[in-house]
């Protein structure tokens, strides 16, 4: 059981409940939400599919069914506008749910139109996209106006295919255009692009820019920002969008001047690492690590691949929560005022409550939500249960500053939900306003939720300090001239182990006397290795490997210590091999390719001597991460930049030790060293590369054997 | 010296030919293995005559031939067309006429396609795959179109028509009889005859059988879920394109690790029981498979689905078909997307004898409540269904208690305990001072460390371990209302667990093979096997062996009543309908070593031997063609086996609603729990769990049982005889006792046949007057 936990994180629902879930009532339709460690977390029913609209009912003869729909709209009165665009029409039906009218155009017949607008009098704007135009029709039907492309030298050469689009309470007529949102005024003017998507940096682009001729620059597509996909009006006036922004801006809140002033992630980080492990995390095992960090949408799909979602329509209820469609694995997500995810549910499926390809979504004045399927030709009406009914009456109480009544309801939803991440979160907040800070980081800490813990953590260190400081400091001197000795003592017996070994010739070196010879490198680099250099026949070369040893051990306790909010990782996400790979893997490349480099230009340095100051180059990232990780217990993520310097002494120590190896076992110049040190570095690439190249090629050697044999066996039956 | 030359000699020799060597052992090994596939492979392929001429047929096609009454009985009569070779059945009550097959009078025939018409006046229809090519798809023949070789004989109580498929050389006889007052058709499998290469996989017996246009007042009923229904007259909010609905007798046919076990397609393909209905206004039919289920399934065809006809049939399985996912040998790994599918079918045909029933039902009983009283009389009267309720029972409460749940650490995986022995006799004291004192009870979890699929011993020390377990059977042995099930898994095995010392297993010869001799498996860290059922079995005895000592301690065997399916391991070959058979053992052996067995899900086979069943499912799986799930086959077994819902009351989102569905499907209330925090829960695998603290539900689950007990006690262990939905939201359900109860999920009161019922809540009416 135990061995496939882990990837119950990583693969979708349905594989988790074949892998071991057997034995609970669990399905892949089951609604969840993500939480701090964008893990899904089953919750009740959040909502339920009343009704499904398969055709517009009998109205004068029409075409019942609909033929790929592209947008829909709830408008104040609750009537429901459905533009079908597969068959050039709008259709408009009442909130009892009954077709009262049909629209195919005031003048011309519309042409493959993608998009409504409704206003608060029932007049509406349709995006006659095939026509170019936007089309303002009364309640009735008949024309008002129409808007074409606005004359603006800003808006470029592309042609004007309008297809979503928001009319403020000002009478701008705001129409996603590319990788803006265009503004046109009730006149027909071009009043501005706004909003325009972060185009993001790109390193190959910019070393282009600086290398490249012009002319070469020339062939260079020009890259462009993500478009806009959707785009809604909230009540709070502001607009809402969804956008192909990759890392942030997915769901966008636009205020006046058109700057999102929704939940940002990106610059929520962890400590500084090791630069290396972490592009290996970043980029080539992004499908394998992902999934810490939050994120708009999943990471993962219902089969655990690893996507990047798409959400094709955005609706805002009254109160401000937001509720998304996503595209490629058919899901609906919710988020609250700030962001956090409350509920998703839907995925793609064959039964009612989930879709082929949804279009479109809406929100109407009870909650309801309408879903449109483009594929499946028809709309799902979602009524919300009283859990995330409850749910929502505590954000927006939240939201609202009133934080005693949102105390309230989110016990409630605990009565129903006892591990939802959002109520506990929002109790530690109130507790953290009223001042209970124990209380405050018992709560946040339950669902891992490291801001909130952060905060009520130094309040609570302070008011401890504050207490108690005199014991405090007397214990903090206690413990520091106890490690002081611990120091001198270990220095004291490192330098006596060095000595021993020097001047002992004919003897060789001692496991013990080699650990402690290994700690002489702290203090006296150059000599110690120096004194490995002239004394290569006698080192022991066992000592490396429990030197490595040792480092590892250091790394998994400190996973198991650290304080929660700098933790890189947690407990149950950590992978014991991973763990020695991203550990080993710099020292034990380092070994061969810096050999290799050396051998052929003129190092003295043998395989051996590299081995034993590779591992000792480890001593001090042991050294810095064993207090670390019990001084970390008393810091929080407000503390993380110092901590980080401290992480980062660690890998600077390790690189000025082989640095120094490097020179001074082969006898080099300074600026020779640093020629070699890169030659070596890029070794180290050729070897990671080979490995890769070999892995691949011989997995598929195998995989053709096994094919070929399995043909064998079905062909000749 | 010459010797030490010679033998230096060799040496060299070989040296310098190293990689030769080791190239040429490796080819070796693999052209022995490769010898070694083929040989087994050759034992399950199919031999074929080549020459085959095709004789001369004797069926008129244009022949419209009459309906000639071959035997009647008090009931009906039964009618053959020679010319046809099909039949028809009189209702004799209210002379209805149920048709075998669509003719003009029931729909424009010349208005569709030539293979559609052929296909409604098909009484039966074949499937053959062409066994000489690699990948040939699978032919369909219509008895319409392409039986040309037609042939009967008159029996005593009916006839034998031999259907002769004379292009693929297929030949198949059916018996249409009349038999204990019930119209009964079988298919004998030694006259079904293949003479060429053509290998018939699969059949549609009586597919148009009472098939009904729109204007009908009726529905189908077939065994989605619980039951399912589609009115007719609801065709209005059918999708733009219908699709039809298709289950399985017990799992999916396909048999495919994940086409068995996930829920997703197990809830999607598996039926409980081997029925489907119609009811075309004042008639109606229940048609049971009687003989051979488990290899047979029901296709529903709601009105849309290229024809506007209502009509639904069971299809046969002769074969097993396995798909061959053969990769394209430059594709890449892991890139299904551009794998080629291939189609492989069994050597022989599944040797079982079919025979279905068709029970007719007319007048006040043409509805889905009198069909399941019908088939729960049948079972009763075959032995099929025993009760374990006995009268003057106590209504139970089901729990069921994780016991302690593995989480995954860095170094070490550590079992956090969740509830111990002595907790749960915590909590029954606690139950019992608020009077509870009875209980079905399900443990799960409560195997040592890290144990899992197949472990089934011992019990994890953490929470109490044998000695736990010895206070726990003293404790029932004095509070006997309780009754507890130790939860274990006896069909699944993990990999990880092949070489546990305590019930590790073979991966070689223990578990199931398909017909293609690999063994089927599933999952992703770590392989996934089902294991050969009678492993399953001498497994489940060696575990009774352990709990001897423990006599007040029952089984409750998880997946058990969802998971059937066959194996071609050669040390003990398995039909579907065998591993059935084995299941029941199971639970038999159970018994009869004096053990309370429950088994998870609703499959029919585990009804003789059963104490209790949990996990069954309250809906259906809600396809968009689905008008409204129905307690089908919970009105069979209701009164006889107490049953808990898959959807614990916890886990609700409203427990309002939740009670109303247990008490619309005759369910015991059923709450998961633990004594220790649910917190312990998340992102483990029971974090599906999210809420079980004893402390914190312990008032409701009390509330819900007194409220149960208060006002159903008088009708546990009595027969749901009805069962009717009045309105959007609105239930009707009777007893045997005359009881009746009106439901109400809707959010206002509602009016119904003069009464209020309250919003979300419910009215008892006790033999016509309110209570």
């Amino acid at each position: 059981m135990g061995a496939n936990m882990k990837m119950l994180k990583r693969i979708g629902v349905c594989l988790l409940a074949a892998v071991m879930l057997i034995s609970t009532p669990i399905t892949a339709l089951a609604d969840y939400v993500t939480g701090n460690d964008s893990y899904r977390l089953p919750v009740p029913k959040a909502y339920n599919s009343v009704k499904t609209i398969n055709n517009i009912g009998e109205f004068e003869g029409e075409q019942i069914y609909f033929k790929d729909p592209q947008d829909l709209f709830v408008d104040e009165k609750d009537n429901l506008y459905i533009v079908d665009s597969g068959n050039n029409r709008v259709v408009k039906m009442n909130e009892e749910l009954k077709t009262v009218g049909v629209y195919y155009g005031p003048d011309k017949a519309f042409s493959k139109p993608e998009g409504i607008f409704v206003d608060s009098d029932g007049d509406m704007y349709i995006a006659d996209t095939g026509n170019r135009r936007i089309v303002h029709l009364s309640p009735t039907g008949a024309l008002v106006e129409e808007f074409t492309n606005p004359e603006s030298n800003l808006t470029g050469s592309a042609p004007f295919s309008p297809s979503k689009l928001v009319v403020s309470s000002t009478g701008y007529i705001y129409v996603v255009r590319g990788e803006n949102i265009m503004a046109i005024d009730g006149n027909g003017e071009f009043r501005g692009l706004y909003g325009q998507t972060n185009i993001g940096y790109n390193l190959t682009e910019a070393l282009l820019r600086i290398f490249a001729s012009e002319e070469q620059q020339n062939f260079i597509t020009k890259r462009l920002a993500s478009s806009y996909i959707n785009v809604t009006l909230g009540n709070d006036g502001m607009i809402y969008a969804t956008s192909m922004e990759r890392v942030e801006g997915e769901i966008k809140q636009l205020n006046s001047v058109g700057t999102n002033v929704f939940r940002k992630y990106k610059s929520v980080g962890n400590s500084i690492q090791n630069p290396i492990t972490n592009f290996i995390e970043k980029k080539i095992l992004k499908s394998v690590v992902a999934g810490n960090s939050f994120k708009f949408g999943e990471y993962f799909n219902d089969d655990g691949m690893y996507m990047e979602p798409i959400f094709r329509d955005i609706a805002v209820d009254n109160n401000g929560i937001i509720t998304v469609i996503e595209e490629l694995n058919g899901k609906v997500y919710q988020y609250d005022q700030e962001g956090n995810m409350l509920v998703a549910f839907g995925g793609l499926g064959e039964s009612t409550g989930t879709f082929s390809r949804t279009s479109a979504i809406d929100v109407d004045s009870k909650g309801n939500l309408f879903i449109l399927d483009r594929l499946n030709n028809n709309i799902q009406v979602f009524e919300p249960t009283e859990f995330i009914k409850l749910v929502h009456q505590a954000t927006t109480a939240y939201d609202a500053g009133d934080y005693d009544a949102s105390y309230d309801l989110w016990n409630q939803v605990l009565a129903i939900h006892e591990n939802y991440e959002l109520a506990h979160t929002g109790i530690a907040k109130t507790y953290y306003k009223k001042g209970e800070w124990k209380q405050s980081m018992e709560e946040s800490q339950l669902v891992h939720d490291r801001n909130v813990y952060t905060k009520a953590f130094d309040e609570y260190k302070y008011e401890v300090l504050r207490a108690n400081f005199v014991w405090i400091v007397l214990a903090a001197l206690l413990i520091i001239v106890a490690v002081g000795f611990l120091l001198v003592t270990l220095n004291k017996a490192a330098k006596k182990a060095y000595w021993a070994f020097l001047n002992e010739k004919g003897r060789k070196m001692g496991i013990l006397e080699g650990l402690k010879y290994s700690f002489h490198i702290l203090l006296h680099p150059i000599d110690t290795i120096e004194g490995i250099r002239y004394n290569r026949t006698r080192i022991n070369m066992i000592v490396p490997f429990i030197v490595f040893f040792i480092a590892y051990i250091v790394r998994i306790a400190y996973i198991y210590i650290v304080h929660f909010p700098l933790a890189s990782i947690e407990v149950e996400d950590a992978n014991m091999v991973f763990e020695a790979v991203k550990l080993f893997l710099v020292p034990i490349t380092w070994i061969p390719a810096s050999f290799a480099a050396t051998s052929i230009s003129d190092g003295e340095s043998k395989f051996q001597e590299i081995t034993f100051t590779s591992a000792i180059s480890l001593m001090p990232f042991i050294l810095i991460n064993t207090p670390l990780m019990f001084l970390s217990n008393i810091l929080s993520k407000s503390q993380q930049s110092w901590y980080g310097v401290f992480s980062a002494l660690a890998y600077v120590g390790m690189f000025l030790i082989l640095f120094q190896s490097m020179r001074i076992l082969n006898n080099y110049s300074l600026g020779k060293t640093i020629k070699m040190m890169i030659i070596s570095a890029c070794m180290m690439f050729v070897i990671w590369l080979v490995l890769g190249l070999f892995y691949v090629l011989s997995g598929r050697m195998l995989q053709f054997v096994f094919e070929v044999m399995k043909e064998f066996r079905l062909n000749i039956l | 010296m010459k010797g030490v030359t010679g033998a230096y000699m060799i040496k060299k020799y070989l040296k310098e030919r190293l990689g030769l060597i080791i190239f040429l052992v490796i080819a070796l090994v693999l052209v022995i293995w490769g010898a070694i596939s083929i040989s087994i492979s050759r034992k399950n392929a199919i031999t074929y005559k080549d020459e085959y001429v095709p004789a001369e047929g004797n069926v008129d096609f244009n022949a419209v031939g009459s309906y000639k009454t071959v035997v009647e009985n008090e009931k009906m009569e039964l009618l053959y067309n020679e010319a046809k070779g099909t039949i028809q059945l009189k209702d004799k009550a209210n002379g209805y006429l149920w048709k075998s097959v669509v003719d003009k009078e029931l729909y424009d025939l010349d208005g569709i396609n030539q293979q559609w018409a052929a296909y409604l006046q098909s009484i039966v229809t074949i499937s053959y795959n062409d066994l000489e090519k690699r990948d040939a798809p699978p032919v369909k023949a219509y008895s319409a179109k392409d039986c040309n070789d037609l042939s009967v004989e008159y029996l005593e109580n009916g006839v034998a028509v031999t259907y002769g498929f004379l292009t693929p050389g297929i030949f198949l006889t059916v018996e249409y009889v009349l038999e204990d007052g019930e119209f009964v058709v079988r298919i004998p499998s030694d006259k079904i005859q293949e003479i060429t290469k053509y290998a018939l996989t699969s059949m549609e017996i009586l597919p148009y059988f009472g098939a009904a246009g729109d204007d009908v007042d009726g529905y189908l009923l077939y065994p989605d879920g619980s039951g399912a229904i589609t009115r007719y007259d609801n065709v209005s909010n059918r999708p733009s394109s219908v699709k039809a609905g298709m289950w399985r007798t017990y799992s999916d046919k396909s048999m495919t690790y994940e086409n068995l076990v996930f829920y997703d397609y197990s809830d999607r393909y598996s039926a409980a029981l081997p029925i489907y209905g119609i009811k075309n206004n004042d008639n109606a039919v229940l048609a049971a498979f009687t003989k051979g289920a488990e290899n047979a399934g029901v296709v529903a065809y709601p009105s849309g689905y290229v024809v506007n006809l209502n009509h639904i049939g069971f299809e046969i399985y002769t074969r097993n078909v396995f798909d061959v996912n053969m990769f394209n040998v430059s594709s890449g790994i892991g890139e299904t997307s551009t794998g080629k599918m291939i189609q492989r079918v069994d050597r022989s045909l599944i040797k079982e004898d079919r025979e279905i029933r068709f029970f007719l039902l007319n007048g006040e009983k043409a509805n889905y409540s009198s069909m399941a009283a019908t088939y729960r009389e049948y079972l009763i009267e075959n032995g099929l269904l025993k009760g374990s309720i006995k009268p003057g029972d106590t209504l139970p409460l089901s729990l069921e208690f994780i016991m302690g749940v593995t989480k995954e650490g860095m170094v070490f995986d550590e079992y956090v305990k969740m509830t111990s022995f002595d907790d749960l006799i915590g909590i029954y004291n606690r139950l019992k001072a608020q009077g509870i004192t009875n209980t079905e009870t399900v443990l799960t979890a409560w195997l040592a460390d890290n144990a899992s699929y197949p472990i089934y011993w011992p019990a994890a020390k953490q929470i109490g371990g044998k000695s736990g377990l010895k206070a726990l059977n003293n404790y029932i042995a004095e509070n006997s209302g309780n009754h507890v099930y130790l939860q274990n898994d006896f069909i699944l095995a993990s990999s990880s667990n092949a070489s546990n010392l305590s019930g590790g297993f073979s991966e070689v010869d223990d578990v199931v093979y398909n017909g293609l001799n690999q063994a089927v498996t599933g999952g992703f860290e770590t392989t996934f096997y089902l294991l050969n059922p009678q492993v399953s079995y001498n497994r489940s005895n060696k575990f009774l062996n352990k709990i001897k000592s423990f006599p007040f301690l029952g089984v409750a065997y998880e997946d058990l009543g969802r998971i059937v399916y066959p194996d071609y391991n050669e040390n003990n070959v398995f039909t579907k309908g065998q591993t059935a058979e084995k299941w029941r053992e199971i639970l038999a052996n159970t018994q009869a070593r004096e053990h309370r067995a429950a088994a998870e899900g609703l499959n029919q086979y585990s009804f003789t031997n059963v104490d209790y069943l949990y996990n069954t499912r309250e809906e259906s799986f809600g396809l968009f063609i689905t008008d409204s799930a129905v307690p089908f086959v919970q009105m069979v077994i209701s009164g006889l086996i107490p049953y808990s819902t898959e959807k614990a009351g916890n886990l609700s989102y409203d427990l309002d609603i939740q009670k109303l569905k247990w008490i619309e499907y005759g369910a015991l209330p059923s709450f998961i729990l633990t004594y220790e925090d649910a917190i312990h829960l998340k992102e483990t695998g029971y974090d599906a769990i999210f809420t079980s603290t004893y402390d914190v539900w312990e008032e409701r689950v009390v509330a819900v049982y007194k409220e149960f007990q208060e006002n159903f006690q008088s009708i546990y262990g009595l027969q749901m005889t009805e069962h009717e939905v009045l309105g959007e939201g609105l239930i009707k359900i009777g007893y045997e006792n005359g009881t009746e109860i009106y439901l109400n999920y809707n959010k206002e009161d509602k009016k119904v046949e003069g009464q209020t019922v309250p919003q979300k809540g419910y009215l008892i009416i006790e033999g016509g007057v309110q209570g």
